[in-house]
């Protein structure tokens, strides 16, 4: 056999350690980007640490944040998914829908507590069959996943308007904002329900060997099928998660709202979706779900801190469009020379 | 012949636009009147333009969801500039100065993607939100109904006008001449220039181009131009035939431009896509919303129709597609001797 | 005759430390078919990008058609008349033949308007001068590989070129194709259009060439005749040592021993017809046949990717069926594809991780999770036992090279313990010492009891490593060869009989 020369040693750049360690360099860059608004907004105006405010934050980051988890998983298999909005509004309303219309209104009022956790389960159902419906389009059918979502999203977006004929559906029992508007030793629930599935999420795709096949499914397809892979089974089940994550912002969204509409939140939400995706640094096989977290967290920082500092402003409320818009753009620029310092090294 | 033309997605189209207004006739004979094309059209002709804006970036294999917000906020910023200084002329004011506010931001797209490397959709996400919020907060965050004399009778400056039963007259706006002014245009460029043949070879396989000698560049910035101007006049369309204006209009209809130019055969990976097949695939999607009122099916229900037909509209090429692909792996057999 | 139209001079080219091209001179004269040959890394693809004006040289001089350019450019490379045709043959999938052809002329005159008619006229022009009849306004992805190829020529033709590069151009054509081109190339040698043909199919050299040089690490070692050159002297100069045949090895097969695999009456319809075969535990078993002969077909059916239309399978005489890639890896089956990059690997993800992908499922921990020491320690045990050069398992395997990155592939595969493993041209594209390495792994694999099944054309491969050959033609097996009786003269001359490469019917003259 021929003998083997010894490679020199690769000078493994401070940049490439970075890069494969746990925090890659999107993630330190997002971290400073979101300690330095963070620490920006409190300088200007000391109510922004405050616990109200800082209450109100982790009320609603929520909703997105957990769209945002949504919209991680097809992501990192090399698709999108622009239907996780209606998915939720969906969900919301026909959980609603059956709390309010479908339900005698004393067999709801003896026991709501009951009710109210069964009408939540079958909000976790929609989300799974809508989900589960996306995987077929794009796994079994083949379908580009831009595309099939778009048809999604139409087609939810649509039942959603049709069962509530347009109107939104108001009316439901106290209980059901208590998730919503609860806080745990001062920490508002839904915060900690999106720390929670954040944790999850990366447990799901980093620690278990189901995730650990999503990401090579989302590295290349064609060979994760000629290793044996199912991936049309991955798929599925990647997309079923996927939608029951939406269904459950939605939940979040009708307990805090105390309503559930059929178009809350629209493009935007899915927008904001999307572009947190990118901002994280989510590529096909490969994603950090803490990226994820924190882009999550610069968005809310800057929601609020502007609505805090340009309070009185007419139109404060969307500076921060403007700004988040900007600081993407900015974002981008940053990464490409960053990049660029890489492959010279 | 048949054969041929039956294998192009713009003949498909034609041929389902077709059935599907003789479905729509026998159910509803009021469909077959001048006066249903003509609301069509002009309910149609905003999102002409829209698509032909569009047409080219994704023959170039880009998606692009920032056209919408060129469109309404380079014409809500002309229109409450011209409002402010008093203005009462007519409309071409308004196409001068919002193509020119179009064109500078479709540039910004172009500036991003080519300097910088960086993915159209991820700077189009960027550029629409920023956009919006820009004219949410620095201009107004409010619907202007105040059209400038010379403005305000455009929605029904008919070229032809026929008697409506239930509006009493309705006609062919001469907005149409725009839309096929814009159409015969984007044709022309994709066909007869240098660098319109140069978006297809980059949508077909962007590497070669470069190898090939195209300015790749060049060609991007010149088709994010085109994109803003005619965004822009779209817009201006927009707000002269709704009579108002705002900042957040067309927000939502970004998806519903792409879906009609896919669904008249741009392929979403670039390399392929028509005017013919653009104005097919929107007229399509508004002769099946109109249909949906015609037909009797309640405005709650109209969503959950097209999300069906979307539905199956995709996943029939899709499926297609697959028979092929298992038919491929074989043909190399075919050449036994 | 002679003129000389390219020659370079005591090139030199550095990456870093690493030389690419050591004091290098050689010519290519009009009309003449060299070809270049060497193993990866040779310098093959430096020095092309170095004709084409894509790097320059550190040290030396080209000198094309008599002009010194120190530092070519690729404009000033394709105007002097080099042009090289690339894998993907520079053409737009989504163009017609017509406008793909026309191109370069269109660019190269900057016109701001498109003339449809000038293009069309321009197009025939060229298919005529290589006298072949497509339709001008078909659409390239509707072309074969072989038509391509012919139209990536023609644009080189359009362009004027004196010498066309060809890299690796035989790679997915069938036996037929190639003669077709063969028979190009001399009818351009005829016009006085010389051709470079960059090929690592020494049958083929021999067939074509005029002169053969050959390089390694970076140097050129031959530059002579072909006709004082055989197989076995090419791939001396090569690897530097002579590839010992008679030092393997072969291990006996236990003659009564079960069936490992047995198929009878296999069908696949345009695939194969009528295949029975049995494979023996510890046998290699070689399936051998040109392009287009079925062979490839019924690896890809064995494993389930195209599943048969009738016949039977077992295995350790149980029947299978095996309907699709996962039933033929629960059966046992690996399999080791011929494009690695699309098939076999995962590019950005770890070595590791591209080894253990078949087996994570046992790689938990006592919660359920991913055991990452294991998957390292895995990793690591297979880097070092298939000797796979790299520092650290952690690094994407993007970084290997062709020969470590097939290593890490048959890692995968050897990690699931299977019973039967299914090569299908596994050393494509693979340096001549991992080559050996690979081949070596194969027989030792055999001895410890797998059946493995070998896909290829590489006849000297077959040699090697399998018991048995068996040679298929139009989707049949026509013939079965045992260590006995094998060689590689008679596997050649086989394969060579209906393919028509030998001189008389490629209307080859004498010089």
């Amino acid at each position: 056999m021929a003998v083997n020369t010894r490679l020199p040693k690769p000078r493994i750049s401070l940049f490439s350690k970075l890069k494969s360690s746990k925090f890659s360099s999107q993630t330190w860059l997002l971290l400073i980007v979101s300690i330095g608004l963070f620490l920006f907004f409190a300088l200007k105006d000391p109510r922004f640490v405050a616990a109200p405010s800082l209450k109100s934050m982790g009320f609603q980051l929520p909703e997105i944040g957990i769209l945002s988890l949504a919209m991680l998983l097809p992501t990192i298999v090399g698709g999108i998914d622009l239907s996780v909005n209606s998915i939720s509004n969906l969900a919301a309303v026909l959980s609603g829908f059956f709390l309010v219309k479908l339900l005698p209104p004393d067999l709801l009022a003896a026991n709501p507590v009951l009710y109210i956790v069964l009408a939540l389960g079958l909000a976790l159902v929609v989300g799974a069959v809508c989900g589960l419906f996306n995987g077929l389009i794009v796994g079994l059918i083949d379908v580009p996943p831009i595309l099939a979502t778009l048809a999604t999203y139409t087609l939810f977006t649509g039942i959603a308007t049709g069962i509530t004929g347009g109107k939104t559906v108001t009316g439901f029992p106290d209980q059901v904002g208590s998730i919503g508007a609860g806080t745990l030793w001062g920490i508002p629930i839904p915060f900690i329900i999106f720390i929670v599935l954040t944790v999850l999420v990366y447990f799901l795709l980093y620690r278990t060997t189901y995730g650990f096949k999503v990401r090579m499914l989302g590295s290349n397809p064609t060979a994760a099928k000629f290793s044996g892979l199912k991936n049309n089974s991955i798929l599925l089940t990647l997309y079923m998660i996927s939608g029951i994550l939406s269904s459950i912002a939605g939940i979040l969204v009708m307990s805090r709202t105390m309503s559930a509409a059929y178009e809350y939140g629209t493009t935007t939400y899915v927008l904001l979706a999307i572009l947190i995706t990118v901002l994280a640094d989510i590529v096909p096989g490969f994603g950090s779900v803490f990226n994820i977290f924190i882009s999550v967290l610069i968005l809310q920082i800057l929601s609020t801190g502007f609505h805090m500092i340009l309070a009185g402003m007419q139109g404060s409320s969307f500076f921060k469009d403007f700004f988040w818009g900007i600081l993407m753009i900015f974002i981008f620029i940053l990464n490409f020379f960053l990049h660029r310092k890489e492959t010279q090294n | 012949m048949i054969q041929k033309l039956l294998r192009t997605n713009e003949f498909v189209v034609f041929l389902i636009l077709v059935a599907l207004c003789i479905v729509i006739g026998f159910i509803n004979p009021a469909f077959f009147s001048i006066s249903t094309l003509f609301d069509t059209l002009r309910g149609a002709t905003v999102y002409y333009i829209l698509a032909f804006a569009l047409l080219p970036v994704i023959i170039a294999g880009g998606v692009d969801m920032s056209f919408v917000a060129i469109a309404a906020v380079s014409t809500y910023a002309t229109h409450m500039f011209l409002i402010s200084i008093g203005f009462e002329g007519g409309i071409w004011i308004y196409f001068a100065i919002s193509c020119v506010i179009g064109g500078l931001m479709g540039l910004l797209n172009g500036f991003l993607v080519t300097r910088f490397k960086l993915p159209i959709f991820s700077v189009s996400l960027a550029t629409f939100t920023m956009w919006y919020g820009f004219a949410l907060f620095f201009i107004g965050s409010t619907m202007n109904f105040n059209l400038p004399n010379g403005a305000v009778g455009y929605y029904e400056n008919y070229l032809i006008t026929v008697a409506d039963p239930q509006v009493g007259k309705t006609g062919l706006n001469s907005s149409i001449l725009i839309v096929i002014l814009a159409g015969v245009f984007i044709w022309w460029f994709l066909k007869y220039t240098t660098i319109g043949r140069g978006v297809f070879a980059i949508g077909g396989n962007r590497e070669v181009a470069v190898r090939s000698g195209y300015n790749v560049k060049g060609i991007l910035l010149t088709i994010f131009l085109i994109m803003g101007v005619l965004s822009a006049a779209g817009g201006v369309l927009y707000g002269l035939l709704n009579r108002f204006f705002g900042p957040t209009v067309l927000q939502g209809n970004a998806l519903d431009v792409i879906a009609a130019v896919i669904l008249g055969g741009a392929s979403i990976n670039g390399g392929k896509g028509s005017v013919i097949g653009t104005l097919l695939g929107v007229t399509l999607i508004q002769v099946i919303n109109r249909a949906l009122i015609l037909c009797g099916i309640p405005a709650e229900w109209q969503k959950l129709v097209v999300g069906l037909i979307l539905v199956v509209f995709i996943s029939l090429p899709a499926l297609r597609a697959r028979k092929a692909n298992k038919m491929g792996h074989t043909t190399a057999m075919m050449e036994l001797e | 005759m002679d003129e000389e139209i390219l020659r370079v001079e005591h090139v030199e080219k550095r990456f870093g430390g690493v030389v690419a091209l050591d004091d290098v001179s050689l010519s290519i004269h009009k009309g003449e078919i060299c070809c270049l040959v060497g193993e990866n890394g040779s310098g093959k693809s430096t020095l092309i990008k170095m004709i084409s004006g894509i790097y320059a040289p550190d040290k030396g001089d080209i000198f094309i058609n008599g002009n010194n350019y120190k530092k070519l450019t690729p404009i000033e490379s394709i105007h002097e008349g080099i042009q090289v045709i690339y894998q993907d043959f520079s053409l737009f999938p989504n163009l017609t033949i017509a406008e793909n052809v026309a191109i370069n002329e269109q660019l190269a005159e900057g016109a701001r308007l498109i003339d449809w008619k000038k293009i069309y006229k321009t197009a025939a022009s060229g298919l005529a001068r290589i006298n072949i009849s497509l339709p001008l306004d078909a659409v390239v992805s509707t072309l074969s590989t072989a038509e391509r190829q012919l139209i990536a020529i023609v644009k080189a033709l359009l362009a004027d070129a004196r010498i066309i590069v060809m890299d690796e151009p035989t790679t997915a054509l069938t036996q037929k194709e190639v003669n077709s081109l063969f028979k190009l190339i001399f009818d351009l040698k005829s016009q006085g259009i010389s051709t470079l043909f960059v090929s690592h199919k020494l049958d083929e050299v021999s067939a074509i060439s005029d002169r053969t040089i050959i390089f390694r690490n970076g140097q050129k070692v031959i530059d002579q005749n072909a006709k004082e050159l055989d197989v076995k002297k090419m791939e001396f100069y090569m690897t530097g040592h002579e590839i010992d045949d008679r030092a393997i090895q072969f291990t006996k097969v236990e003659e009564n021993a079960l069936p490992l695999l047995q198929v009878e009456n296999l069908n696949l319809a345009h695939g194969f017809f009528d295949i029975s075969f049995a494979l023996k535990p510890g046998e290699v078993l070689g399936i051998t046949g040109l392009l287009g002969s079925g062979r490839t077909e019924l690896a890809l059916a064995l494993f389930g990717e195209l599943p048969i239309d009738s016949g039977k399978i077992f295995i350790d005489v149980k029947e299978v069926f095996i309907k699709n890639i996962v039933d033929a890896v629960h059966a046992g089956i690996g399999f080791v594809p011929e494009d690695r990059v699309r098939e076999g690997l995962f590019l950005d993800h770890s070595i590791a991780n591209n080894i253990v992908v078949g087996i994570i499922d046992h790689l938990k921990d006592r919660f359920h999770f991913v055991d990452d020491k294991q998957k390292t320690k895995v990793g690591e045990e297979w880097i070092k036992r298939l000797e796979v050069k790299t520092p650290s398992g952690e690094l994407p395997v993007k970084n290997l090279s062709g020969g470590n990155q097939q290593k890490v592939v048959l890692a995968k595969w050897l990690a699931s313990d299977p019973k039967i493993l299914i090569l299908n041209s596994p050393t494509v594209g693979v340096d001549v010492g991992s080559k050996a390495e690979i081949h070596e792994l194969i027989r030792n694999l055999a001895k410890q009891g797998l059946g493995i099944l070998m896909i290829s054309d590489d006849i000297p491969e077959l040699t090697n490593t399998c018991h048995r050959v068996l040679l298929m033609r139009n989707g049949r097996i026509i013939d079965e060869y045992t260590q006995e009786n094998i060689s590689v003269k008679k596997l050649n001359s086989e394969l060579v009989k209906s393919t028509g490469l030998d001189d008389a019917s490629l209307g080859r003259k004498e010089k």
